[in-house]
């Protein structure tokens, strides 16, 4: 019965591969930063390493929540324009003449993220938009209300309120919290997608959409949680740069989406869905951050990074497309 | 006798496993009618597609015009004047009626290369008119009913000079009205000397339209006969013709309590006030032809489709069907009729696509519980013995008849009481069918309800307790298990 059973030859041999994906990316990661200490005499200090990380939680906490609505096979490119919008709200509050108490900055902040994720949520779930287009609007909207509420002027924080979760680090262990937060995120999207039903969920609505609605799983409410969590990481990390930057601005995180995107991409989730994991993404955000730093610290200027940085973009989604291709 | 316009000689043709055409061979002349007709797999659709140049014939010759050819390509039939009109049509559907009929061949302003609209819509209003067709060229094409599109492509056959046009069940979306104004185009075509093959699944039909009939049965030709002096009892036993093997597992199960009552569903349009009822131990077939609304039925009972009126009560208390979750919730699993497209989670282990419609039920709270999806996963692997390497293998890289298995084992693992199955064994080998009617069996004896869609003649008549028929989006009969036959079941589609 030859022709009933498909079975490839390579069968036991996949699920090595795919789990070697992920190790690859973090060898690749330990030869960067042997390569760069090696270079930089300024890399590997403890104030270098701390600040990178730092830096790197800052976009790290939005790919997390990016990875799970790209597995679903969605895309939130507004995550920017959130921040910007949140840094500047912020700001704006705190710098009335009657100013909102510090305590209640963080909560407004959350509720104006997932009320950014919602709308999202709500236009792509219930009307079926595609979530490229809803997004990109939603960027041009927050961008542009940010711009709107503070004048197109940065609105500076000159007492440290927010600058707690943006630069403190917890006594005695000198951990930055930014780090404390992304670990945190991580260790719970980790749970989540790999050892939940609702992560199961986002699986199978990534890998086919129809089967999941036939199988009972509701769809629309799965992505919608996804979108409002999307919008709430985005306004945490607003929150971490307002207090890093100590200012409100609607500059604020521009570009950052291609940032978060390509970290994602690199660490294996398909842009069509149904694949994807959090330690991939975390390798994706940690090699990213570091080439960044490195680069900086052997001299190269934004300007070429950012060349760098779409080359590299490219070059990822098309060694996984000429990977899957030779599979088939 | 007169040169036939096209000769299929002997021609045969094996698939893996499968012999699906055994030196068959057909003619067609100028000016007449051809129909093919068969059951589901007695080879019409291999038989045409040899003719396309889309699939190559082991052995066999085609003649066209007395000149023996050789297609190795569509394009090849198309330069010999063969054009297809299938189920499914192709039209350009952003376009307007004359960019569809003069596609490649726009006329063009002779400076500049930029299309003379002016010319084109003359044009295609003249080739429309000489052929009785009654379309503005300037119609945007998405705007047509299937009717008016299926026209707009013969328009388009002739138009690119075919001298033999092949459709496929073009009648299978139309209704009563346009299938008469079809095929009075169809006559139209025939004086003027081109030969047309229609394949039907409708009967009447073929009385019809048709001049001779050809009978296709297992890959086999039957025989050649001609219309006027065949009758619709003859054409049926000819495509039948073979006794039901002890292939159908089939049990006398006792019949217990109602599980489902339909009562007067109507989806507006599409299905009037369909009334039938499901008890457990039974299997309940729904019957019809394609188009009928018998799927209809099945998706608005499961939630897929909304209706908009009927009754449906379960186990006696009236419900609402409220989605596919709201069904579930019910105890109805539906097996939908195409695997790849609403059945499974190609990419994903088998134990995640079997555990799919039941997750928030592995594990307590939030937290899924691996070992339990496991032990599930492995369980239903051997109860429905689907042939997998293990069940962290990819649901993609099994065989149809495993990957149906798989979709069975995900419905199974739901607890459902009812279910309903469209075309459960579609497309699939002949062991995997047997097992698939094992546990539909079995599923009765448990006393669970099965309605079944297949349009299978065969496996409708020995797996279904009763047949209920429906034509047309009505309910057209009844038969129990004991007085259905495939003549009468045939003949209460043409009600």
């Amino acid at each position: 019965m030859a022709d009933i059973l498909h079975i490839q030859p390579g069968q036991a041999l996949k699920r090595r591969t795919r789990l070697s994906t992920t190790l690859i990316l973090f060898g690749v990661l330990a030869v960067m930063v042997a390569v760069f200490s090696a270079l930089s005499r300024d890399f590997y200090s403890f104030q270098n390493i701390s600040t990178m990380l730092t830096n790197i939680s800052f976009s790290g906490i939005v790919a997390g929540t990016l990875t799970l609505v790209m597995i679903t096979g969605g895309l939130d490119i507004s995550i920017g324009g959130n921040i910007a919008l949140t840094s500047c709200l912020v700001a704006y509050l705190f710098n009335l003449a009657h100013p909102v108490p510090a305590w209640a900055l963080i909560p407004i902040a959350l509720a104006l993220g997932a009320a950014i994720g919602a709308f999202n949520g709500f236009f792509i779930t219930r009307l079926d938009l595609n979530p490229i287009i809803t997004t990109l609007g939603t960027m041009a909207v927050t961008r542009g209300l940010g711009y709107v509420l503070t004048k197109a002027r940065s609105i500076l924080i000159m007492e440290d309120v927010t600058g707690f979760i943006g630069r403190t680090v917890i006594p005695g262990i000198q951990i930055p919290i930014p780090l404390v937060l992304f670990a945190v995120i991580f260790a719970i999207l980790f749970f989540v997608l790999s050892r939940s039903k609702f992560g199961r969920k986002v699986y199978c609505i990534g890998a086919n959409q129809a089967a999941a609605r036939v199988s009972g799983i509701n769809v629309r409410r799965v992505k919608f949680v996804l979108y409002l969590m999307s919008g709430i990481a985005a306004s945490l990390s607003g929150l971490i740069l307002t207090g890093q930057t100590a200012v409100g601005m609607p500059q604020h995180a521009r570009g950052m989406e291609l940032d978060v995107i390509t970290a994602v991409l690199l660490g294996g989730t398909a842009l069509a869905g149904g694949k994807g994991s959090i330690l991939g993404t975390l390798a994706g955000v940690l090699i990213l951050g570091v080439l960044y730093n490195g680069f900086t610290m052997i001299g190269f200027r934004y300007v070429h990074i950012s060349v760098f940085q779409g080359v590299l973009l490219i070059m990822i989604v098309a060694l996984y497309e000429l990977r899957d291709r030779k599979k088939n | 006798m007169e040169q036939p316009l096209l000769e299929m000689r002997n021609i045969s043709k094996q698939f893996p496993g499968v012999q699906a055409l055994k030196d068959v061979s057909i003619d067609l002349r100028a000016g007449e009618v051809l129909g093919l007709v068969g059951e589901n797999g007695a080879g019409k659709s291999t038989l045409i597609k040899i003719l396309a140049g889309d699939y190559r014939a082991d052995t066999g010759e085609i003649f066209i015009n007395g000149r023996k050819v050789d297609f190795r390509s569509p394009s090849d039939a198309a330069a010999m004047g063969i054009q297809f009109i299938y189920q499914e049509l192709i039209t350009l559907d952003t376009l307007t009626v004359a960019e569809n009929l003069l596609v490649g061949h726009l006329p063009t302003r002779k400076m500049i290369g930029m299309v003379d609209w002016k010319a084109a819509n003359e044009n295609a209003r003249q080739v429309l008119e000489t052929m009785n067709i009654d379309l503005d060229p300037r119609t945007i094409v998405g705007d047509l009913t299937v009717h008016q599109k299926q026209v707009l492509e013969i328009a388009k056959a002739i138009h690119k000079k075919a001298t033999i046009l092949v459709m496929d069940e073009p009648t299978a979306a139309l209704g009563e009205e346009d299938t008469q104004s079809l095929f009075a185009i169809i006559r139209n075509l025939k004086e003027q000397g081109v030969g047309v093959i229609h394949i039907s699944h409708r009967l009447k039909e073929v009385f019809d339209i048709t001049d001779r009939v050809t009978v296709l049965r297992d890959g086999q030709k039957i025989d050649t006969v001609q219309t006027s002096q065949a009758t619709m009892t003859q054409l049926i036993s000819m495509m039948v013709g073979r006794e039901l093997a002890e292939f159908y597992p089939k049990r006398d199960l006792p019949i217990g309590d109602t599980l489902l009552e339909v009562g007067d569903l109507t989806i507006n349009g599409i299905i009037d006030r369909v009334s039938f009822s499901l008890r457990s131990g039974e299997i309940v077939g729904l019957f019809g032809l394609l188009g009928s609304g018998r799927m209809n039925v099945l998706r608005a009972l499961y939630g897929l489709d909304g209706y908009d009126a009927g009754r449906v009560a379960v186990k006696g208390t009236p419900t609402i069907i409220n989605g596919p979750r709201g069904a579930l919730g019910n105890g109805i699993g539906y097996m939908p009729i195409d695997r790849k497209l609403e059945g499974l989670a190609l990419g994903l282990p088998v134990s995640s696509n079997i555990t799919m419609a039941n997750i928030d039920n592995i594990g307590r709270g939030f937290a899924l519980n691996r070992r339990l999806e496991r032990e599930k996963a492995q369980k239903w692997v051997n109860d429905v013995s689907i042939r997998t390497p293990d069940i962290a293998t990819d649901a993609n890289s099994l065989s149809g008849g495993n990957q149906q298995k798989i979709v069975l084992a995900k419905l199974l693992e739901t607890g459902s009481k009812i279910f309903l199955m469209n075309e459960p064994t579609r497309g699939i080998d002949v062991g995997a069918k047997v097992d698939i009617y094992h546990m539909m069996e079995n599923l009765c004896e448990a006393g669970a309800g099965i309605v079944m869609i297949s349009s299978e003649l065969p496996e409708m008549l020995s797996m279904a307790d009763r047949i209920i028929v429906i034509a047309k989006g009505k309910v057209t009969a009844e038969f129990n298990r004991a007085e259905a036959t495939q003549e009468k079941l045939l003949h209460a589609t043409t009600l």
